[in-house]
């Protein structure tokens, strides 16, 4: 209550709403709709601000989000989350002009300084403040729906900030438009459940996954699990193998290739039992028994925990400016694209194709490893044995409520689900690959549909991705094997000559989806976040 | 005796009687102490969190509804919405957001199976004169434009609003400089003109006049992106929906309505384009088409026809070009007809 009369005391300084009362002074983020600046407020003694621009005529999200999105970010007022001063229309762009945050996102400061992730009392900082954030935000009836190390901002004083609230909903606030009324006198927890997608998949809790059970305050708990481990190892979870190997990677390996790259999972790192504890908490499957953010405060990891200023000498001393590290990653990602093309997967016919997914069931969280293993569905091991035989021309995917991902991308739909595909790099290998991987049934019950969040497209995207990678990876694999035989060497060779070509094509299909992916990359990592910088 | 029992737990009725009280107290002239004023405010705040959290439950427990029910009873007994309405300005912005969930909430709480606010609403009626004052006030706008949008879900009290004076300031409420109480203020600006069907389309046929002389030029022909955006669309919903097919027949037999729509066809924006564009197919479509209507047509047909050819959406849409074909082929087929 004191802190709450302490804010209303403080009155609102009014910044100026228009365009030429600010001074655009670098770029330090992008995104598919946006822009971050870093800006000086010229009738304020140049106050250093962010500037978020927002093209409105681009923008996935209907105006009435991005209306929510701002009421929601103008009428929050907590020391740990990050506000806008002020927004306007500028033509078609809507500018949000926040405080600039000088230290940027945690995520862009551990790809750039900490790659291995930062030591625990710096983590227990940062999570704290971002718990008191999250609490507040909780206690309000905001979901934060996308908490993650890269919305996690730190100023030159070393405090932290919670940002973006692109994807946040209000368990208060009635769907705009329809229903609501209707349902008056229902019980509060239709509200309190929200079924559409959104997030960042990486940190997405496994109900947000699946999300027709829907999910509440509790998936926010899941996210700031992750992003503890993610603060700890320098990467969230199943990403933590080299840039582009992945997700699907992992899991392949763990099924087939056991012991092949295995050494990233075996960090010399120790943690703490606290912090272990404190973490396997916040992964529990079952929402119900995840703390609330309130308790999580209270957990003996975040005791003695240490002040600000030692987030300004452990993490910001010698840290280049944000605008450089931006600039820096787009460097780094232009390079990188150019890097992986190596063998792509060939296309199979998708007329005939049998759309399968392999999903996960749930995520295990191994203590002792401080990782998170992926569960699959039991059954498929039956339908494992079937498609060893029958189905060559298998599209594999693993899917985020995936539906919404493939519906949005629907121009690049064939392709994406062509290149997930081993299949056609003929029929032999399609048949060692199905032997190795399971698959069961696509349950496509993911509802919604309509509505599409940039946020989990790029995710999505980021995924597939991925496997495309895994994909080239194994047929480089299975061309390095077949080139170990003797015997069938010249029908090799000209099948590995065959192979080549329709990868050249895949390669010259796949170079600009990459290049946007790069682009949307980016964004995850940047836009918003390394613009609140 | 008293020390014995420890705060007896209160009930909903002693919850609003007590707010009912500190907003009496703090309605008064400030007359007594800083500190014991300061001491009262935030025992008020605290009460309206109480109502809120017995009207929406928290993360331990979901709302009772015997509880909610007495509380609106006992709420709307007296005079608490008024008092609470008039305080929120001295609350602080947490309190602020809990009066406003809290009168939200209260809209739609049954008690008998009657909505009582609305009730009491049409009793004081003028209540809704300072919500929607709310939107010339920066501090204010917000709490009371959320609080108007609950409101104007009652009938009779959209239909109190659409016919006041308040109607024509939400041409200029709708284009504030200040995003955040601009698109609040277009928002409750579309709920007022397409809840209620009936209280739409009559107040649309005796307002049309001067509201769609003001939707034009101050909307349509905005300078302003986001305002032509919005009144693009809404102009779409508005027209295609049923209950205002005469308004519609009306509007699209107008060619100077024509012109606009015509020039918001070629906009840059995508956006705006398409929303346009199932304005404009009204006018294709129209089968009593005026003559002057048939000539701007035809002598467009050529730069139309045009334009339509690379017209697409960027997800494919049978229903947008079952559309587009259709409106292709009314305008190609066009003849001039021999003026009387």
């Amino acid at each position: 209550m004191a802190h709450e009369q302490e804010e209303c005391s403080k009155k609102k300084i009014q910044y100026p709403l228009d365009s030429n009362s600010y001074k655009i002074l670098d770029e330090i983020g992008v995104g598919v709709s946006a822009i971050v600046y870093k800006a000086a407020c010229v009738p304020m003694n140049s106050t250093v601000v962010a500037v978020k621009a927002i093209d409105l005529d681009q923008s996935r999200a209907d105006l009435d989000s991005i209306r929510r999105e701002s009421k929601t970010m103008s009428l929050l007022s907590h020391p740990n989350i990050l506000n806008a001063h002020c927004s306007f229309t500028v033509d078609c762009r809507l500018w949000v002009v926040m405080p600039f945050m000088s230290g940027g996102s945690l995520q862009s400061i551990i790809s750039s300084s900490f790659p291995d992730g930062l030591s625990e009392p710096c983590i227990a900082v940062v999570l704290k403040e971002t718990l008191n954030a999250l609490s507040y935000l909780h206690k309000q009836g905001h979901l934060h729906r996308d908490i993650k190390s890269g919305n996690i901002l730190i100023d030159s004083n070393g405090s932290i900030k919670l940002a973006d609230f692109g994807v946040s909903a209000s368990i208060y606030e009635p769907n705009t438009g329809q229903g609501g009324w209707a349902s008056s006198s229902s019980s509060s927890a239709s509200r309190m459940m929200l079924t559409d997608v959104a997030g960042t998949p990486y940190w997405m809790a496994p109900e947000v996954i699946h999300s027709h059970t829907g999910y509440s305050l509790k998936a926010d708990i899941w996210s700031f699990g992750i992003t503890a481990l993610e603060l700890a190892h320098g990467r969230p979870p199943l990403s933590h193998l080299p840039p582009s190997k992945s997700l699907l990677m992992k899991i392949t390996k763990r099924l087939r290739l056991s012991d092949y790259e295995k050494s990233h999972n075996q960090k010399d790192k120790k943690f703490s039992k606290a912090f272990k504890d404190m973490v396997g908490s916040c992964l529990d499957h079952d929402p119900s028994k995840r703390p609330s953010a309130e308790k999580l405060l209270k957990h003996s990891f975040f005791r003695n925990c240490k002040g600000s200023d030692f987030l300004v000498k452990n993490v910001l001393s010698g840290l280049p400016t944000v605008e450089d590290r931006f600039r820096e990653t787009r460097i780094v990602n232009k390079n990188g694209s150019v890097d992986d093309e190596t063998e792509e997967d060939p296309e199979s016919d998708s007329a005939t194709t049998i759309v399968k997914q392999r999903r996960i069931s749930g995520w295990n969280f191994n203590e002792d490893g401080f990782e998170l293993d992926p569960v699959f569905p039991t059954e498929s091991r039956e339908k494992q044995s079937e498609s060893d035989n029958s189905d060559d021309n298998v599209v594999k995917q693993v899917r985020f409520g995936g539906e919404t991902i493939i519906q949005d991308q629907k121009s690049d739909n064939s392709s994406y689900s062509n290149s997930g595909s081993p299949g056609a790099a003929g029929d032999d290998q399609a048949e060692i690959e199905a032997g190795n991987i399971e698959i069961i049934e696509s349950e496509s019950n993911v509802g919604g549909g309509g509505d599409f969040d940039r946020e989990t497209v790029v995710g999505g995207l980021v995924i597939l991705r991925r496997s495309l990678d895994e994909q080239r990876q194994q047929v480089c694999d299975m061309i390095a094997m077949f080139g170990g035989e003797v015997t069938r060497e010249d029908q090799l060779v000209q099948l590995i000559e065959k192979l080549k070509m329709e990868l050249e094509n895949e390669r010259k299909k796949n170079f600009e989806l990459e290049m946007e992916l790069e682009f949307l990359k980016l964004q995850i990592s940047g836009a918003y976040n390394s613009t609140d910088n | 005796m008293k020390g014995l029992f420890k705060s007896k737990p209160r009930t909903p009725v002693d919850v609003v009687r007590q707010t009912r009280e500190l907003l009496i107290y703090t309605g008064r002239a400030p007359d007594t102490r800083e500190t014991k004023r300061e001491e009262k405010m935030a025992e008020l705040s605290k009460n309206i969190r109480e109502l809120k959290q017995i009207l929406y439950g928290n993360s331990e427990s979901e709302p009772v509804s015997e509880a909610c029910a007495q509380l609106t009873q006992e709420f709307f007994r007296e005079n608490t919405l008024r008092l609470l309405i008039t305080c929120v300005p001295k609350l602080n912005l947490e309190a602020r957001k809990d009066a406003t969930q809290v009168v939200a909430n209260l809209q739609r709480q049954q008690v008998h199976s009657k909505l009582i606010a609305c009730e009491y609403l049409e009793k004081n009626i003028d209540l809704l004169d300072i919500l929607v004052s709310g939107y010339e006030n920066t501090d204010m706008a917000l709490h009371y434009g959320a609080m108007l949008r609950e409101c104007i879900r009652h009938q009779t009290v959209a239909k109190y609003v659409l016919e006041s004076q308040h109607m024509k300031k939400f041409f200029d409420f709708i284009q504030l400089p200040n995003f955040d109480i601009a698109a609040d203020a277009a928002a409750t600006f579309k709920e007022l003109l397409t809840r209620h069907k009936s209280t739409v389309a009559e107040f649309l046929s005796k307002n049309y006049e001067w509201f769609f002389a003001e939707y034009n030029s101050k909307l349509l022909e905005s300078s302003n992106y986001i305002t032509r955006r919005q009144a693009i669309k809404l102009l779409g919903d508005i027209l295609l929906d049923r209950s205002n097919s005469v308004v519609m027949t009306r509007y699209v037999s107008s060619r100077d309505n024509l012109r606009i729509l015509m020039n918001l066809l070629r906009e840059s924006s995508k956006s705006i384009q398409i929303e346009a564009f199932h304005v404009f197919k009204l006018f294709a479509a129209n089968q009593n088409k005026p003559p002057d209507i048939v000539g701007i047509l035809i002598t467009n047909r050529s730069k139309l026809l045009r334009l339509f050819a690379d017209f697409k959406l960027d997800k494919e849409n049978e229903q947008f070009e079952a559309d587009k074909a259709l409106v292709v082929k009314e305008i190609a087929a066009l003849e001039p007809r021999d003026r009387p």
